[in-house]
C-alpha cells in the first residue's frame, strides 16, 4: 500500500507551442494540505486540472491512490474539484447541490438526506439546504462547493483558488475554516493559490511554481527561512536580494562582500570570486546598537508605519537599498528619515540562493 | 402643500423623453397590430348579404357558431395541431443538436460564419424554398433519380402532395427560428458547470440529462413557440406540397378572404385561432417558467 495520495511522474503538458506544465514530479503524502503556489501562468492551475483528469498529460504518469490514471475521465477518478468560482449549478437548490454525487452513486434517499445534512453542518450552513446558490454570499457559495465535493468522500480535493472572489476578511476567516475542515476530515488537500500568505497560514506543504516547474517544496517554514532560489525568496514574502561577491570560502563557510559590508554565511561549496545572489528577509536586519557590529552603514529615505511593525528604506551605498522591517513598542529608539544608522544581521539568517 | 408632496411622493411619470422613444414602437404596433387585430374582431361579427355576397355591419355570432358545429372546422383544426405538434418535435431533433454544436462546441471565432450557414437560407423567400421542395421530392424528381441510382430498380417515393412533404417542408423552412434561441441558450452555458457535473461523477450523458437540458430548457420553449406558431399558421406549404388531406387552418382563413370572399368568416376563424395560439403560448411559457425559478 502506497503512503502517497497523488504521484506524478515526469509529467509534461503542452498547449501548443506552450510548455505549460514541464517534466515535474511531485509526492504528495496521504492527509497532507498541499498548496501549489505561484503567479498566473506558472501552471499550476493546469497540474491541478491534470489530477482531476479535465486535462491529460503528454508525458508522464499520474497515480492517484494506486491507480495510474492515464487518460482516467474526472467522473471516475477519487478526486473532486472546488471551483474557482465554485460553479453551482443555479436551477438545483443548496441541498440539491450537494446531493448531486450521491444521486450519481445511486445512494438511496434515506442515506443522500443524512450526509446532505451532516455536510450542512460541517460547513455551518444548517437551514439552507432549501435556497438556491444565487441567493447565498459568496462566502457560503464558497461553502456549498466545499460540501459537495465532500460528501463524495473523495480521496483527494482539489481546490482551484476557491477564495479568490471573497474579500480579505472572509478570505482569513475561510482559511482557517479550510484548515479546520481538513483536520476533521482528514483526506489530502491540492490547493492551488498566488496568494503567499493564503499559502503560508494553511499549508503543511507548498510547492512554489514557476515557468511550469516546481522550484522548491517544503513545509512552510523552511521555504519562508530557507528560499532556495531567488524566484521562491521573492515570491514568499518580501526579500532584499542582494549581488554578493565570495571573498573566501572553505567547506562549511565563506566571507562574503556585499554593498561595501562583509559577512560571513555557513555556506559550503562556494568559490572564492564567485558571484552570487542573497537573500535577507527584512525583519531578518536589524539597526545596530553599541556593542553590535555593524556590516553596513546607511542612510534612511523613507519611513512607513504598519502598526506592529515599521518598515524602512536603508540605503547602503548608490546602488543598494534595503528594507528593514522591526517590531513597534520595543521601547527601542528607532530612527528618523534622513538619519545615518548602522545595520546588523545574523549570519545564520542570510541565505545564498540560485538565480 | 404640493411641495411637501412633490418631496414625499416618489415621481409618478416617466420623464417626457423615456416616452418619446417608445413612442414610435408604440405607433407601429398600435397602427399596424392591434387596429388590424381589433378590425378583424369587429368584422367577425358581421354577417354577409346572401345575394351580393358583401359583407354587412351587424352583430351575430353565426360565424362562430359554424366555425363550432362544423366537423370540417375542427377535423381540419386538429389536423393542424398534429402537423404543427410533429414538426416542432422533428424539428426539435434537428435543431437541438445542431443549435448545441454551435454554441458549446464549435470554437467561439468559427461562430459567426456557421450561423451564417443557419440564417441565409432565410435571406431567401419562403415560397421560393418551398417551390425548391417540390422539384427535390416530385415523382422522378432529384430524390426519386438519386435512390434509382443507388438502388436501381422500382423505387418511386412519390412524397410530393403528401402529409410527408408537408412535415419535410415546415421541418426545413422554420428550421432556424428554433436553433436560434438553442444556440443563444448554449452559448452562455457555463463549461465549469458540465465539468463540475463530471467531477461529482456524472458521465456525459447523466450530464446532459441533469445539467444541460434543464439550463437550457428556455431556449428550446421559446424556440419551439416560435416555431409551432410559425407552422401553426402558415398555408403556403400545405398548398404548394400537401394534398387535398393536407389543408391547414391557415388555408381556410385564406380562402375564406380570396377566393370564397367571406370575410366575416375569415375573421372569425383568424379570432379563433388567434386565441388558441395564445393559450397554447401561455402554457409554453409557464413550463419555461417553472424552469427559470429554478435557474
Amino acid at each position: 500500500m502506497t503512503m502517497y495520495d497523488v504521484e506524478l511522474q515526469n509529467v509534461t503538458k503542452r498547449f501548443g507551442s506552450v510548455v505549460a506544465v514541464d517534466h515535474i514530479d511531485l509526492c504528495v503524502p496521504r492527509g497532507t494540505f498541499l498548496t501549489l503556489l505561484g503567479p498566473s501562468g506558472c501552471g499550476k492551475t493546469t497540474t491541478l486540472r491534470m489530477i482531476g483528469g479535465f486535462e491529460h498529460p503528454d508525458e508522464g504518469t499520474i497515480v492517484i491512490a494506486g491507480q495510474l490514471m492515464g487518460r482516467t475521465p474526472p467522473y471516475r477518478r477519487p478526486t473532486s474539484m472546488v471551483f474557482q468560482n465554485y460553479a453551482l449549478f443555479p436551477h438545483l437548490t443548496v441541498a440539491e447541490n450537494i446531493a448531486y454525487g450521491l444521486r450519481e452513486r445511486r445512494l438511496d434517499r434515506q442515506t443522500i438526506e443524512r450526509r446532505v445534512q451532516e455536510m450542512l453542518r460541517l460547513v455551518a450552513l444548517e437551514g439552507y439546504g432549501n435556497r438556491y446558490p444565487r441567493q447565498l454570499s459568496g462566502g457560503q457559495q464558497q461553502r456549498v462547493a466545499l460540501a459537495r465535493s465532500l460528501v463524495i468522500e473523495p480521496a483527494v480535493l482539489l481546490l482551484d483558488e476557491p477564495l479568490g472572489a471573497l474579500d480579505l476578511k472572509l478570505r482569513r476567516q475561510m482559511q482557517l475554516e479550510l484548515k479546520r475542515i481538513q483536520n476533521q476530515v482528514g483526506i489530502t488537500f491540492i490547493y492551488v493559490t498566488h496568494d503567499q500568505e493564503e499559502a503560508l497560514t494553511m499549508s503543511d506543504q507548498i510547492a512554489v511554481m514557476n515557468q511550469g516547474r516546481i522550484e522548491q517544496l517544503g513545509p512552510p517554514e523552511e521555504l519562508f527561512d530557507r528560499p532556495r532560489t531567488r524566484f521562491v525568496a521573492d515570491f514568499l514574502g518580501a526579500a532584499n536580494v542582494l549581488t554578493a561577491e565570495v571573498l573566501a570560502a572553505d567547506r562549511t563557510s565563506a566571507c562574503l562582500a556585499l554593498a561595501g559590508g562583509r559577512l560571513v554565511v555557513h555556506e559550503p561549496d562556494l568559490a572564492p570570486g564567485q558571484t552570487v545572489a542573497v537573500v535577507i528577509r527584512p525583519h531578518w536586519l536589524r539597526f545596530a546598537r553599541d556593542g553590535d557590529a555593524a556590516v553596513w552603514q546607511g542612510r534612511v529615505t523613507e519611513r512607513v508605519y504598519k502598526g506592529a511593525t515599521i518598515a524602512y528604506r536603508v540605503e547602503l551605498d548608490a546602488v543598494t537599498a534595503v528594507t528593514v522591517e522591526v517590531p513597534t513598542g520595543t521601547g527601542d529608539l528607532l530612527p528618523t528619515v534622513g538619519e545615518t544608522v548602522g545595520l546588523a544581521v545574523a549570519p545564520d539568517r542570510v541565505r545564498v540562493v540560485r538565480e | 402643500m404640493a411641495a411637501s408632496n412633490v418631496l414625499l411622493a416618489p415621481p409618478r411619470r416617466l420623464p417626457a423623453a423615456v416616452l418619446l422613444t417608445v413612442l414610435p414602437a408604440f405607433l407601429l404596433l398600435t397602427g399596424f397590430l392591434l387596429v388590424p387585430l381589433l378590425l378583424l374582431a369587429l368584422y367577425s361579427v358581421y354577417s354577409t348579404d346572401p345575394v351580393t355576397g358583401l359583407m354587412r355591419p351587424d352583430f351575430t355570432l353565426d360565424n362562430y357558431l359554424r366555425i363550432v358545429t362544423s366537423s370540417v372546422y375542427r377535423r381540419v383544426f386538429v389536423r393542424t395541431v398534429e402537423i404543427a405538434v410533429v414538426c416542432t418535435l422533428i424539428a426539435l431533433l434537428i435543431a437541438y443538436p445542431v443549435g448545441y454544436t454551435l454554441g458549446a462546441i464549435v470554437p467561439r471565432r468559427r461562430q459567426p460564419f456557421l450561423l451564417l450557414l443557419v440564417i441565409v437560407p432565410f435571406w431567401t423567400s419562403y415560397i421560393v424554398r418551398t417551390y425548391g421542395w417540390i422539384g427535390f421530392l416530385q415523382n422522378g424528381g432529384f430524390l426519386d433519380s438519386v435512390l434509382s441510382l443507388l438502388l436501381p430498380g422500382t423505387v418511386q417515393l412519390d412524397l410530393l402532395y403528401s402529409r410527408v412533404a408537408v412535415v419535410i417542408g415546415f421541418v426545413h423552412v422554420f428550421l432556424p427560428l428554433m436553433i436560434l434561441p438553442i444556440y443563444a441558450i448554449t452559448r452562455s452555458l457555463d463549461r465549469r458547470l458540465l465539468e463540475a457535473s463530471a467531477d461529482l461523477g456524472a458521465p456525459p450523458w447523466r450530464t446532459f440529462l441533469r445539467v444541460t437540458l434543464p439550463l437550457t430548457w428556455p431556449g428550446v420553449v421559446a424556440g419551439a413557440s416560435l416555431y409551432f406558431i410559425a407552422v401553426f399558421g402558415s398555408f403556403v406549404t400545405p398548398q404548394l406540397l400537401g394534398g387535398t388531406g393536407d389543408l391547414m387552418i391557415g388555408n381556410l382563413i385564406a380562402d375564406q378572404f380570396g377566393e370564397a370572399f367571406n370575410w366575416p368568416l375569415g375573421a372569425a376563424l383568424a379570432v379563433v385561432i388567434t386565441l388558441v395560439v395564445l393559450v397554447a403560448l401561455g402554457i409554453f411559457f409557464r413550463f419555461a417558467d417553472l424552469e427559470r425559478l429554478h435557474g
